[in-house]
């Protein structure tokens, strides 16, 4: 039986080349027209000048330039940076032992309402979220009240509220959820027999959580850092409606270059915040490596 | 191209540029579709009164919901309002998109800024027939005049002004200096309004043009915004969470607009009283402005003709509160009761819209951000 004539393969039509790229539109469109776009030219700004009102396309360096020569912003920068890392440590504080909890001693069947309360907050918006603190913190408010209810203060503390600690705790209750989620998702997966093992071995349970546990979820860990630290970095609305005079961002300070048309300068600070996070997450990229937390 | 094997890098990236390409020329199609649909509107619309909707670009106390809709049904003109935070944003706004707004609000020395700057059209505001219900003064300002014809029609006016509770502020405040005084320490707000705060530090320091001031004086503006800064609580965005803070008494005195008064009292607050710095006070006059790129410049003055009719202006100072241009709207305040607060707040004395340090563009508004940025910067 002889061999079949050689047979050239015809190249598909393009519409069935690109079938299976289909599902990238929406990313691309998204992605592409309405973040990559953008950042280019917020990239431009911030290397033209403003003058008189007008954007002029003049290439200059001075907007950065300008950013390192005035104490005020790189303070504030540290300041921000400072306020997010100290949100970020105790929000995972915080969402850590209902984390653990839920995966470890709750029963299957309770965790999904439990789990559904802690998202409860998402069903608010988050400007409601952010000024329902103004009547808990201040002056007149229910801390306040219930303070001077049992005696223990008589005039009211007016430091609760427009103040960085305010800021703060508004912080960490905004992204509570996140890390709690990410954190669940993590101890949801890991064997607990493991931890059980070590103990048996002769392990304290510190010594067993800090050796075995919390490098195995260390990728869940990272993430939760990344949701809190990130979106903290840029916030604008909390410490403006929280914070006052005394808890001022940097996101703060982008807004007036906008408010009075110096876009070239707001676009450089908005890209030295935007490097800082992109270097954040290269220096993260190990700890999210799963192969690692495997052994692989 | 088999869906099973792996792909490669290359192919994704080309596939992904191939999609980009498809999707801007499918946009650049239908934008061009929608362009000549939008001029084919835009002709229709100059004739006679077929339906239209105006692009708006204002701030919320310029119109009242009700009255927009009262004016679509008896004009077939509809508005979409889109808010402006200051007069730089709207400025930049109506610079950038050309013809996509209709009518733009502004303050005083603002307009002839968008004027030359070939923003905006002059027009004949005697043509509007509903002008004839302003304050004459209102239709006389100079520098609304110009291209042979006048770039506003004007809305209302007011000072900023400080506002204060006298059951804590005592003396009354007769200057500006009052921000300075320790006992005061976190007990005033202002609109976080980096420009006029500015520019109200300028009078404070005795700036010969508080918004086109020297170095010198910028240098002076902010020691003495350094040394006010203490006194601020917070910096709102709103005059609306000025009004809730002398409300709730967690400020004593606030910067704000005429009418704060009223508006503190209606919110369940105290009393609070108005002050008149000795060193002057900064304000506003606005109005809207016909945007030379529009499509639609035909149907401006019908549009204003029906919304700046008396009893809507007069609706609108009840619910906002500050000195307004329509005088028959004073006049049926006054037939409603509402005399005496008309007149405190200087509804019938128009020329002091014109004693004040107007708002304007500033010379070196990056000078001013600077600065403003560094003292209340962390």
């Amino acid at each position: 039986m002889g061999h079949p004539p050689a047979v050239t393969p015809r190249r598909a039509p393009l519409h069935r080349r690109l079938g299976p790229y289909a599902g990238f539109s929406p990313a691309v469109v998204l992605f592409g027209g309405f973040f990559l776009a953008p950042l280019v030219l917020i990239v431009l700004y911030s290397f033209w000048e403003v003058v008189n009102y007008n954007v002029v396309h003049h290439w200059t360096l001075d907007n950065y330039r300008y950013f390192f020569s005035v104490p005020t912003y790189v303070t504030t920068l540290w300041d921000t940076i400072w306020v997010a890392a100290l949100t970020t440590v105790l929000t995972l504080l915080a969402a850590f032992p209902l984390a653990y909890w839920l995966a470890r001693y709750v029963r299957p069947s309770v965790r999904r309402p439990l789990l559904v309360l802690v998202i409860v907050p998402f069903w608010t918006s988050y400007l409601l979220r952010v000024t329902s603190w103004t009547t808990i913190l201040g002056e007149k408010g229910v801390l306040n009240r219930f303070l001077e209810a049992i005696g223990v203060i008589h005039q009211p503390l007016s430091f609760l509220l427009y103040d960085r600690p305010a800021v703060i705790l508004v912080l960490i209750y905004l992204y509570f959820p996140f890390a709690a989620l990410t954190l669940y998702a993590s101890l949801e997966r890991f064997d607990w027999m493991q931890m059980r093992a070590a103990m048996d071995l002769g392990a304290a349970p510190r010594v067993a959580i800090t050796r075995v546990l919390l490098p195995q979820i260390r990728p869940g860990l990272t993430v939760a850092v990344i949701f809190v630290f990130i979106p903290v970095l840029g916030e604008y609305l909390t410490p403006q409606l929280v914070g006052g005079t005394r808890g001022v961002m940097i996101g703060n300070l982008i807004v007036n270059f906008f408010q009075g048309a110096e876009y070239t300068r707001g676009a450089a600070i908005s890209l030295l915040i935007a490097a800082l996070i992109i270097a954040m997450l290269v220096a993260f990229r190990k700890q999210l490596d799963v192969a690692d937390t495997y052994g692989r | 191209m088999s869906i099973n094997g792996p792909v490669t890098r290359r192919q994704a990236l080309r596939a992904s540029a191939l999609g980009v390409t498809g999707l801007y020329v499918a946009a650049c199609g239908s934008s061009s579709a929608t362009q000549s649909t939008a001029s084919k509107a835009g002709s229709a619309a100059s004739s006679g009164n077929s339906p239209v909707t105006l692009n708006w670009e204002t701030w919320n106390d310029h119109y009242l919901p009700a009255q927009i809709a009262a004016v679509k049904t008896s004009t077939g003109i509809a508005a979409r309002p889109s808010l402006e935070s200051d007069d730089s944003d709207g400025y930049l706004k109506v610079k950038q998109t050309g013809g996509q707004y209709d009518i733009v609000s502004t303050d005083a020395l603002w307009a002839p800024k968008y004027f030359h700057d070939g923003l905006t059209e002059p027009f004949d505001v005697e043509s509007i027939p509903v002008s004839s219900q302003l304050y004459s003064i209102a239709k006389e300002v100079p520098f609304w005049k110009a291209g042979g014809g006048y770039l506003v029609y004007p809305n209302g006016w007011s000072s900023v002004n400080i506002y204060y509770n006298p059951k804590h502020v005592s003396p009354a405040p007769t200057s500006w200096e009052v921000l300075t005084e320790p006992k005061y320490a976190g007990k005033v707000v202002a609109e976080n309004q980096p420009t006029d705060l500015m520019a109200i530090a300028g009078l404070a320091t005795g700036a010969k043009e508080p918004y086109g001031m020297t170095t010198a004086e910028i240098s002076r503006a902010q020691d003495f915004l350094k040394s006010a800064k203490p006194a601020f609580l917070k910096l709102v965005s709103q005059n609306s969470d000025s009004v809730r803070a002398l409300a709730d008494g967690s400020a004593w005195m606030a910067l704000e607009n005429l009418g704060t008064d009223f508006r503190v009292k209606a919110a369940g607050g105290p009393t609070v009283k108005e002050a008149t710095p000795k060193e002057g006070v900064v304000g506003w006059i606005d109005g809207e402005q016909m945007v030379k790129a529009s499509q639609h410049k035909d149907r401006f003055h019908q549009f204003l003709n029906g919304m700046e009719q008396a009893p809507w202006v007069a609706k609108n100072f009840l619910v906002n509160g500050r000195p307004l241009f329509n005088e028959k709207a004073y006049k049926m305040l006054v037939n409603q009761g509402y005399k005496e607060r008309a007149d405190l707040l200087w509804y019938n004395q128009p020329d002091r819209a014109l004693q004040m340090t107007l708002k304007g563009p500033s010379g070196n508004v990056q000078a001013y951000i600077d600065a403003f940025n560094q003292v209340f910067g962390a």
